[in-house]
């Protein structure tokens, strides 16, 4: 009786780091019967995470994840805050160019969207200098904004989907700031643009903060995918070491942990910002 | 002497719902009056026609001389709202403090953004204001901090702020607990003495009695009944008035 009284007094957070525990055995048990090497491991990860003992080389592996989540979560909040605009607009062509981005965008696989613009947009050049010709030539800034490297083009793409989604969040955060904050200002005799920037914006941004940090989080993940078309980030290192040396099973998984490690850091970050969100609440 | 306020057959409609029946009404300066009657009568909508929060579908709004009518030219008549919102100054039911600021930066706000004033005079004038209404020591609270009454006395300075020739109150007692509305009305009592011009929509009958010039009966979206409070409060002609003050008057 006793024991089993003591038993039940196992704090809760405990038995869950026991749960943890358990299922990490079983992982590492399974990693021996198919001969993880252990070794290659410790040699490889800090090429792959940080590209480690190649001084060129210090915007690749996780800098790279880090740089391109950030790149495109700032441009995906540009085109959120247009798009938002464009839905809260009475102007039809507003209103019609924003549904349709977020349709199309949402409509659409977000693999798809990469590979459209990285082999989409050299075509139209190539087709502008066939029909004009000297394109090229005379316009080397557009031109070279049609022929981007891969990296931009990542960003390119991962703002664009990230920010059809995120429209929604700010069009519901714009949406939750009273009518009557708006008449108050027009009564004072702000414009519509003051009004926006001085009394909705402040307070909405508040309501879209939390979501934008969930999209981060999602955002270093998603940001995978642009290895498909040859950025140097983490997940393509990996793949990259692995298939030569035929450990791709080591590689994946220094990857997955390292995105893992990432993704726990991150939320522990959010989660500070919505305390001090929270406290600040009025 | 000219009115401040002028309204000329003014009509309203929301969908199938005429609200504003062609009203007229002319406003002297240094004149209160107070628009009572039922709530859906129509006087908070054209309390809010006449700084264009509403906007009405026929009549003209005239004030400090600046005349809008629908019929105007976009541009100009862009402009002479604004210039019309630059001379009332509104109070609202329900406050609208902008929560994000405290109660100097509420009562700022309009200086520094629509009258650019830079910040420090913008503070002076602001401290006065609070002073006035009786919370220099709320100064930099937030309104979450403030009580119903605190809010709507900042609210009240924040329009005052601005140097309006005339103020909109629209039920400014309505969403305040019953031992708030003596302090909101005797800042508003204050403003009468001032000489402010003030329409104001109320409920508050005590207020209407003691501080208006004129008390205007609204139903159905027309004046039923308008003159000087110690008639409409003690002898009211249209039977409709009687009936609407019955409760007020043996209440």
């Amino acid at each position: 009786m006793p024991q089993s009284r003591a038993r039940a007094g196992i704090p809760f957070r405990y038995r869950i780091a026991l749960v943890w525990a358990a299922i990490f055995a079983c992982i590492i048990a399974f990693l021996s019967l198919i001969r993880l090497d252990l070794g290659f491991i410790g040699e490889w990860w800090a090429f792959i995470v940080y590209g480690a003992g190649n001084p060129d080389a210090w915007t690749v592996g996780i800098v790279a994840t880090l740089y391109i989540s950030l790149a495109s979560i700032l441009l995906a909040i540009l085109l959120a805050f247009l798009g938002a605009l464009g839905r809260l607009s009475k102007n039809p062509l507003a209103y019609g160019l924003a549904t349709f981005y977020v349709s199309l965008v949402r409509g659409t696989p977000l693999l798809i969207q990469i590979f459209i613009l990285f082999f989409g947009l050299p075509q139209i050049n190539q087709q502008l200098n066939r029909l004009f010709p000297g394109f090229e030539q005379q316009f080397p800034f557009i031109s070279s904004l049609l022929v981007l490297p891969a990296l931009p083009t990542g960003i390119l793409a991962l703002g664009i989907n990230y920010g059809a989604y995120m429209t929604e969040v700010f069009r519901a955060g714009i949406q939750s700031v009273g009518r009557g904050q708006v008449e108050a200002a027009t009564a004072l005799g702000m414009t519509p643009g003051q009004t926006m920037w001085r009394i909705v914006l402040p307070q909405a941004v508040r309501v879209v903060i939390p979501p934008i940090g969930n999209d981060f989080i999602a955002m270093t993940k998603d940001s995978a995918l642009v290895s498909v078309i040859g950025v140097q980030e983490l997940l393509w290192r990996s793949q990259k070491v692995g298939v030569q040396n035929f450990r791709s099973m080591e590689t994946l998984l220094i990857a997955a942990a390292f995105y893992w490690i990432m993704t726990i850091v991150l939320q522990t970050v959010q989660s500070q910002i919505e305390k001090r969100l929270a406290r600040s609440d009025r | 002497m000219d009115p401040i306020v002028r309204l000329t057959d003014l009509h309203k409609r929301f969908d199938a719902l005429h609200v504003l029946k062609g009203v007229s009404l002319a406003v002297q300066p240094r004149e209160v009056i107070c628009l009572i009657g039922r709530s859906g009568s129509g006087k908070s909508t054209l309390l809010r026609s006449i700084n264009f929060l509403e906007e009405p579908d026929a009549g003209a709004v005239e004030v400090d001389g600046i005349v809008v009518t629908p019929e105007l030219d976009a541009r100009v008549r862009r402009q002479r709202i604004r210039d019309i919102r630059l001379r009332t100054g509104m109070v609202f039911q329900d406050f609208n403090l902008f929560p994000h600021k405290s109660a100097i930066d509420n009562v700022i706000e309009g200086l520094l953004v629509v009258r650019r004033i830079p910040r420090p005079r913008a503070v002076q004038i602001g401290e006065s204001f609070l002073r006035k209404v009786g919370l220099i020591d709320k100064r930099d609270e937030y309104p979450s901090r403030l009580s119903g009454g605190q809010k709507q006395r900042v609210a009240i300075a924040r329009a005052l702020a601005m140097e309006p020739k005339v103020m909109l109150f629209d039920e400014p007692t309505s969403a305040l607990d019953p031992e708030l509305i003596g302090e909101v009305v005797r800042v508003m009592e204050d403003l009468a003495n001032d000489g402010m011009t003030m329409l104001v929509v109320t409920h508050e009958m005590s207020f209407a009695r003691d501080a208006a010039d004129r008390v205007i009966f609204m139903e159905d979206g027309v004046f039923v009944e308008e003159g000087p409070p110690e008639e409409i409060f003690t002898t009211p002609r249209d039977p409709r008035t009687q009936q609407f003050l019955q409760r007020y008057i043996r209440g």
